[in-house]
């Protein structure tokens, strides 16, 4: 039973996310980045790592989603047809090498243990690995910063290359 | 019956070639962002199945948690980034605006 | 405390070296006091180092896994290359005070002068032979980045970048000893290697024999490698005297001298070390005949100079040709640092367009007199003593027309000097030129080291007592200074080669005529054709390099291309050793 679950909801994410990267349309590739997002999420509960997955419903299909689409609306949606730097058939065969390898180097070591002796989370990340949550903080901090320092100085970058065109 | 970890190993090493997949063929910069993050998900799935095959369901779970706060500040800072390019290069092409060679 | 004094000595010229390089080019007078304070000061500390010279092992740091330990040794040999390292280095850094006043960018210039004497130091005092490459390949950036400091010329340019490749060709002759070496005793320190030379395989102890005598060749400008020599004469001068006349080239010297009982018994590299020594003492000499660079002169009898001290460890006088190491980096230093007051105050290096220098310039004439005479040979000079230990070590192993040959060459070398001495401050003026006499730190330096030429014979006994104590290996013997004089005055070989050299400096002085043959001229400019062979091989890294360039395309997709397929490199590693 778990395992039909589990099925549907890995095949599902597949398909969205193959879907993300295939289509031209950049506004349709975001959406089906929040399907993907939200199908992962689920995946992550069922196998028991709840707050994680809370995490990242709302961060993966809200926060980049969002970010996204603002992203897309200031810069506009050129959608043409590409022909990509390296050649399809190359790169697939790359790529299909690698997982090859990867999946037989990994298959046989994913077997469910049998002591499931863990801290919880919040024990983890509070006692554990305290320093790395506050580098976490201090990285978010300073992406906010940079990113709001990056955005003002639009007036700045725009009004030049105005000059250089007159 | 195939077991679920197996059946989540195979998303992941999937969504892994997707995401690579992705990064080798395209040509716009805010889908590049869009892929890798793809990618981390396939990174994030991975830890927590990690911790939950050694037993540290905790520490898998904290790791996760770290990648998708870096991935999301990296996802953000190369946003503003690219509405920076577009506005300095006028297009989002990443071959066109490839300058540092040789 | 011996090892206080080691690492201090690879550390104050570094650190003098960071500030250096943190104080900027701003403020030139502090830059030129922060270089002298630490030069002087590692030469003061060099100069205890001897006194307590011993062949134990001093610093032993252990830095874990396969490169053993960092250890320096502070033997008698170390001990007297640092020496003469820091002193002549801190010297050489006075001169340029003077020489130096008002060019921009001082910081660079010191920092590296610096960073390569602490290098230097470190190459001799270290006993792991990984260290000893690693301060080699320093010592070769540094020379690199002080010949081609005028960045602007190209001639300096091309210069450096061919003494880089030319030295890195040695390198690599080291390193791969070193790794062989490695492999076989299954330890990087220098004592295993001279313990256990008999145990390695003849095969294996031949490779690393003679690719340690490539690495030597390579970086003390010996035949077939002795072109970059004379083209790296367009550094600064001091930068001359300091790395080409009085620390870097000794340390092909002193690579030989080092690891001779371990090669001694190699079939044919006594053979190979003395007719390279030969090959280069007479190649040399005749090409200095018709130099009319004043600079490139000197480069000329430097090369020749190491050719007597390869050639004295190739008979086994290693006593010999450490003496006469210790004598030439005085003098030649003494040479060039008083060739460069005067071409600092002319403002030509043409020996051509020089002449009765003298009388304007009595002080720099004087020295470089002194200079001239203990290089051509005259007897109380330190080149006297040295050369004839030189000469007489070679009949006592040799043959007799081996000896018939340096012989030669101490003729050649007289010939040649006079006529240095005699172009550039007698005779009438051959052009108007503007003189001016030199300012006090050059006169300072080079006065110091016309006071050494004069008396570092006297230090033969100590260097023998020093060397035989602490160098276990070398099975050396203890002779005193008087003894040395003694010996060397009864012998009948001294006055034959007195002879020679007097016939030498007299036909120049009775002909006064500089020899232009034609076809002479053309071997002597492509440098008997090795010129050739050192443009081939800079074209060709040249091709390669730009051939590269056209992997780095900048695209972000062939980037990332790059990345999956090292990926999968790794992916296939790891599956192969699973």
């Amino acid at each position: 039973m778990m395992s039909v679950i589990y099925l549907i909801l890995g095949i599902g994410a597949i398909i969205c996310a193959y879907r993300a990267m295939v289509t031209q349309r950049l506004l349709s590739s975001i959406l089906f980045l929040a399907c993907v997002s939200a199908l992962v999420s689920v995946v992550l509960f069922l196998l028991g790592a709840q707050q994680v997955a809370v995490v990242e419903l709302s961060v993966g299909a809200g926060l980049v989603t969002v970010l996204l689409v603002y992203a897309l609306s200031v810069v506009g949606d050129d959608a043409r047809d590409q022909i990509s730097v390296i050649s399809k058939p190359v790169a697939l065969g790359l790529v299909a090498l690698d997982l090859l390898l990867a999946g037989v180097l990994v298959f046989p070591l994913v077997e469910p243990s049998l002591n499931v002796s863990s801290f919880s989370l919040a024990v983890v990340l509070w006692q554990q690995r305290v320093l790395d949550v506050w580098i976490q903080i201090a990285l978010i901090f300073s992406g906010v910063m940079g990113v709001l320092g990056l955005l003002s100085e639009n007036a700045g970058v725009g009004a030049k290359k105005d000059e250089v065109h007159l | 019956m195939i077991s679920p970890l197996n059946i989540v190993l195979v998303m992941i090493i999937s969504l892994l070639g997707i995401g690579l997949y992705g990064l080798l063929i395209t040509r716009n910069l805010i889908k590049m962002v869009l892929v890798l993050q793809i990618l981390v998900k396939s990174a994030m799935i991975a830890l927590v199945l990690a911790g939950k095959v050694s037993g540290n369901l905790g520490t898998g779970q904290s790791l996760a948690v770290t990648v998708i706060v870096a991935d999301t500040v990296m996802a953000v800072v190369a946003l503003a980034l690219a509405v920076q390019v577009r506005r300095y290069f006028g297009t989002l092409d990443v071959p066109e605006i490839s300058t540092l060679r040789g | 405390m011996v090892g206080l004094f080691s690492i201090l000595l690879i550390l104050l010229p570094w650190l003098g070296a960071s500030l250096v390089w943190l104080f900027g080019d701003s403020r030139p007078k502090w830059l030129h006091s922060l270089a002298v304070v630490f030069s002087l000061a590692s030469g003061l500390f060099s100069l205890g180092l001897l006194f307590g010279a011993s062949s134990q092992v001093v610093v032993n740091i252990p830095v874990g896994g396969w490169f053993g330990n960092f250890t320096l040794v502070a033997d008698g040999l170390g001990a007297e290359l640092a020496a003469v390292a820091c002193l002549v280095g801190s010297l050489a850094v006075i001169f340029s005070v003077d020489y130096m006043h008002g060019e921009p960018q001082l910081g660079r210039y010191y920092f590296f002068v610096l960073l390569f004497i602490g290098a230097m130091t470190g190459l001799v005092l270290s006993g792991n032979l990984l260290f000893t490459f690693f301060f080699w390949e320093i010592t070769a950036l540094c020379s690199y980045a002080l010949i081609s400091f005028y960045t602007d010329d190209p001639r300096a340019v091309s210069g450096g970048m061919k003494a880089l490749i030319i030295t890195q060709i040695g390198g690599a002759g080291l390193l791969a000893g070193a790794l062989a070496a490695n492999a076989s005793l299954g330890s990087l320190q220098i004592a295993d290697l001279l313990k256990g030379a008999e145990n390695i395989p003849v095969g294996t102890l031949s490779f690393i024999a003679f690719g340690f005598l490539l690495a030597a060749a390579a970086k003390s400008a010996q035949f077939p490698f002795h072109t970059w020599l004379p083209d790296a004469m367009e550094a600064p001068t001091p930068v001359s005297a300091l790395i080409h006349a009085a620390t870097m080239v000794n340390a092909g010297v002193y690579l030989l001298a080092r690891f001779y009982p371990a090669f001694e018994h190699v079939p044919g590299w006594s053979t190979a070390v003395t007719l390279v020594g030969m090959l280069s003492a007479l190649l040399a000499g005749l090409l200095a005949l018709t130099a009319t660079d004043l600079k490139r002169a000197l480069a000329y009898s430097t090369v020749s100079q190491l050719g007597y001290m390869v050639y004295a460890i190739g008979v086994g006088g290693v006593f010999a040709s450490q003496f006469h190491l210790l004598n030439h980096a005085v003098f030649k230093a003494l040479l060039f640092l008083s060739a460069g007051a005067v071409i600092h105050s002319v403002g030509t290096r043409d020996m051509l367009r020089m002449g009765g220098l003298g009388s304007k310039m009595p002080f720099v004439r004087n020295v470089f007199i002194v200079g001239a005479l203990a290089l051509g040979g005259l007897p109380f000079l330190n080149g006297f003593w040295s050369k004839e230990l030189v000469l007489e070590a070679g009949l006592k192993t040799g043959n007799i027309w081996q000896f018939g040959f340096m012989l030669f060459g101490a003729g050649l070398t007289a010939f040649y000097t006079m006529r240095m001495t005699w172009l550039v401050f007698f005779g009438a003026p051959r052009e108007d030129l503007h003189v001016h006499e030199s300012g006090i730190a050059i006169r300072f330096s080079t006065g110091m080291l016309a006071i050494g030429t004069l008396t570092s014979w006297l230090l033969a006994g100590p260097l023998s007592a020093l060397l035989s104590n602490s160098l276990p290996f070398h099975g050396l013997e203890y002779i005193s200074t008087l003894n040395m004089a003694e010996e060397i005055l009864l012998a009948p070989a001294t006055w034959l080669a007195l002879a020679v050299i007097s016939l030498g400096g007299g036909i120049w002085i009775i002909t006064k005529k500089t020899l232009s043959l034609a076809w002479f001229d053309v071997l002597v400019s492509s440098s008997f054709g090795f010129e050739w062979v050192n443009n081939m091989i800079q074209a060709y890294i040249g091709k390669i390099s730009r051939a590269l360039q056209k992997t780095q395309t900048g695209q972000m997709n062939w980037n990332i291309f790059g990345i999956v397929c090292a990926l999968l490199v790794v992916l296939v590693i790891l599956a192969w050793g699973v």
